[in-house]
């Protein structure tokens, strides 16, 4: 577990402005994940990049600094300065990483609380690792065990009660800028899966229409028929625009779509009707200074949040018995990794130790062959495999002990004693003595 | 009533507030105080907060229906007028209040009604008011209904644009979003409704207190005419504009309060001539 790290920036500690520079599309995943394993000392690694989180969980080389080597290849990719994201990166490692990793998978860290979409982007993400060859054996066994428990807290704990997703943020919104949803038009620009689903929720809410667009048409269409939407081309935005009452912008596209020239003549031309734009892209779709427009409300993934805020509350004591599944979780999946970790040196031991005895009973056999031994013969010979098997066993730790400064051999000798259950005569003294004075004091005072 | 009697008119002037209309003013404050209790955060004391503004409803209406007992129409005298525009206004919001929760429209209209009543019954009346003909109490009781469905519209506007601040500044934890009564869409549309209502209704009342002032060959230099002209020009831009540009919304809402602080002001300069004169 010790080698394991997480290196990344969340919706915590990066506000959208930092988090979409760090961003990856989905096609520049496999890519990074290949460079980092190839280039740096990252034996295994996954790379998750939504709107709220870009992260690289992995398992370090040997001696290396992976966690580090990470940070500066993140920020190396990106084109940004590393000094000006290095206070919004965080780092975890060992035990702190696996409560991190379980604790993104349960929805513990996300900006909804308890929300699911988190689970599949993982999973995604871990699948991803796996096409491009970077998911190793610590990983897996990480991830597996992160997705179970993020099934255990969602069966065991209240946390995903209630409505707290983006999508149903979103609706919440809505409801405070519109009567109700019914008779309302839906407009999705990009075909990512979170609009996908704001769109859907928006749909089930009253919605009367969902409109998809995105600049590939062939994606608008399947999505358009998942949602049972009307796909319409992209040309047309701007007309689109004028019709909607509720626009979901996830594109991934780098600059700004949703300008403030753009909506100047679409506001004039819906003659003023309110109309709400949730931009949930990272990068952002929308420019901020649409939301200054009269009728404009627009919302991006970070004012999502601050809504939210008002039903976390709900959701903290769930959380909180959640964290603690969390925690023996990790704890437990510590201590298994430990054991699995020390079986290949059981195996070794045992192996050395069998070859040692074999070796010498080989030579006593070759003897005995060679020519018939008395009885005090045959005793002596055994005697002398023995003590051979011995001294040869012995040899190793012996030379090591011997050879070991101050404090390395107290530690050495500490775990010798642990091993072979042993009581040194010198160290046995004083704890027997001590241990020996209070005995007598009930007798004397007895006497007395 | 013999209008032509004078001591008679002086006598009805003077008509002293009745024993409900204090009660009334008490039940007013207090229905301003237990709102601002319900918008501090206090969810359960709405149902009080809505019992004391019934109850001041009904104490003013016994007050003006003591008045009307001994004679004094709402639409007697200015005065009697501004004692009415508040118990529309109330009438109004205890009506919006049975499908919407407007706390914050509540704390607006509350005191504004006790400050209307108490304006219209414990100012000093000054001289004696000139006879009233049919054409002036038909010309008051038509400005005092149009200018409270605008005050209503107004209360409507003012609480549009506390909850359009809240959204656009993303001010989430905000009174006017966390008690948000009703929904933007609702607020534009119910407050372009009354002035739907209420322009035609004061445009007539404009018209006739025109004919009434030449008529009586009154000068036309008060300071109330023109004030009165921009509350009409005010809500008269925002229909057409609507109509022909689709002006709505915040702009919509800035115009009504608009208008309507014109329309407050023409009622004050009034009260402040009687006062002085």
């Amino acid at each position: 577990v010790s080698e394991l790290f997480v290196v990344g920036m969340s919706w915590r500690t990066a506000p959208v402005a930092v988090r979409e520079k760090l961003a990856f599309r989905e096609e520049e995943v496999p890519v990074a994940l290949s460079a980092m394993t190839a280039k740096l000392p990252v034996a295994e690694a996954l790379l998750i990049s939504t709107c709220n989180r870009v992260e690289v969980y992995g398992v370090s080389k040997p001696g290396g600094d992976a966690a580090s080597a990470v940070r500066a290849f993140l920020a190396e990719q990106r084109g940004v300065k590393p000094s000006d994201v290095a206070e919004h990166i965080y780092e975890h490692r060992g035990s702190a990483a696996v409560r991190h990793v379980f604790s993104v998978a349960s929805s513990l860290d996300s900006l909804v609380v308890g929300e699911a979409q988190i689970l599949g982007q993982l999973k995604e993400a871990y699948s991803v690792a796996d096409a491009a060859g970077t998911k190793g054996s610590v990983l897996s066994r990480c991830l597996e065990r992160a997705f179970g428990v993020a099934k255990r807290v969602r069966t065991e704990t209240t946390i995903a009660r209630g409505a707290a997703n983006v999508s149903s943020v979103a609706v919440e919104l809505a409801g405070v800028v519109f009567k109700d949803l019914a008779g309302k038009n839906v407009l999705v620009i990009g075909a990512g899966k979170m609009s996908a689903l704001a769109a859907r929720h928006l749909y089930a809410s009253g919605a009367q229409k969902i409109v998809v667009t995105n600049r590939s048409p062939e994606k608008a269409r399947a999505l358009a028929e998942e949602i049972e939407g009307d796909a319409k081309p992209w040309e047309d935005l701007q007309g689109l625009l004028v019709d909607a009452d509720v626009v979901i912008s996830s594109t991934g596209a780098r600059e700004p779509i949703l300008t403030k020239a753009l909506f100047k003549k679409v506001m004039k031309a819906r003659r003023w009707r309110n109309v709400m734009v949730i931009d949930i892209a990272v990068p952002r779709d929308a420019e901020a200074a649409i939301g200054e427009l009269d009728g404009v409300y627009l919302f991006n993934i970070d004012d999502l949040d601050k809504v939210k805020q008002a039903n976390l509350a709900e959701r903290a004591k769930a959380a909180e018995h959640a964290a603690k599944i969390v925690e023996h979780e990790a704890g437990q999946f510590e201590h298994w990794m430990r054991t699995q970790g020390v079986v290949p040196t059981i195996r070794a031991l045992r192996e050395r130790f069998v070859q040692v005895a074999d070796a010498e009973m080989q030579k006593a056999f070759d003897q005995l062959a060679r020519k018939e031994l008395t009885r005090d013969q045959q005793r002596e010979l055994m005697q002398r495999v023995v003590q051979l098997v011995v001294n040869k066993l012995l040899h190793q730790p012996t030379t090591v002990l011997r050879g070991a400064d101050r404090g390395e051999a107290a530690v050495l000798a500490n775990a010798v004693c642990e091993l072979f259950g042993l009581m040194p005569d010198e160290e046995a003294q004083e704890p027997v003595a001590e241990a020996a004075a209070p005995e007598q004091s009930p007798e004397r005072k007895a006497q007395a | 009533v013999n209008p032509s009697d004078t001591s008679e008119r002086v006598r009805l002037l003077s008509v002293a507030p009745s024993p409900a209309f204090w009660v009334a003013v008490v039940l007013y404050g207090a229905a301003a105080a237990a709102l601002l209790v319900v918008l501090a955060g206090k969810a359960k004391a709405r149902p009080v907060a809505l019992a004391l503004v019934g109850a001041a409803f009904a104490a003013h209406g016994v007050d003006i229906g003591w008045r009307g007992t001994l004679g004094v129409h709402p639409a007697q005298s200015v005065r009697e007028a501004i004692g009415f525009l508040a118990f529309i206004l109330t009438g109004g919001y205890l009506l919006a209040s049975v499908r919407y929760r407007l706390t914050l429209g509540g704390v607006v209209v509350m005191p504004l009604s006790v400050i209307l009543l108490v304006l219209a019954r414990l100012t000093p009346a000054g001289q004696a008011q000139e006879d009233l003909s049919a054409l002036g109490r038909v010309h008051i009781s038509l400005a005092t209904i149009g200018v409270g469905i605008f005050a209503l519209a107004s209360a409507l506007s003012a609480i549009y644009l506390a909850e359009d601040r809240a959204l656009k500044k993303k001010k989430f934890d905000a009174i006017a979003f966390k008690d948000r009564g009703a929904p933007l869409e609702s607020l534009d549309r119910l407050a372009h409704r009354l002035i739907w209502v209420g322009f035609p209704i004061f445009t007539i009342s404009l018209v006739l207190g025109a004919v009434w002032v030449s008529k009586l060959g009154a000068s036309l230099d008060r300071l109330e005419y023109p004030l009165a002209a921009v509350t009409w020009l005010a809500f008269a831009t925002l229909l057409v504009a609507r109509q022909v540009y689709g002006w709505r919304g915040r702009r919509a809402a800035v115009l009504t309060l608009e208008g309507f602080a014109s329309a407050l002001a023409v009622l004050i300069i009034y009260l402040v001539r009687r006062m002085v004169e």
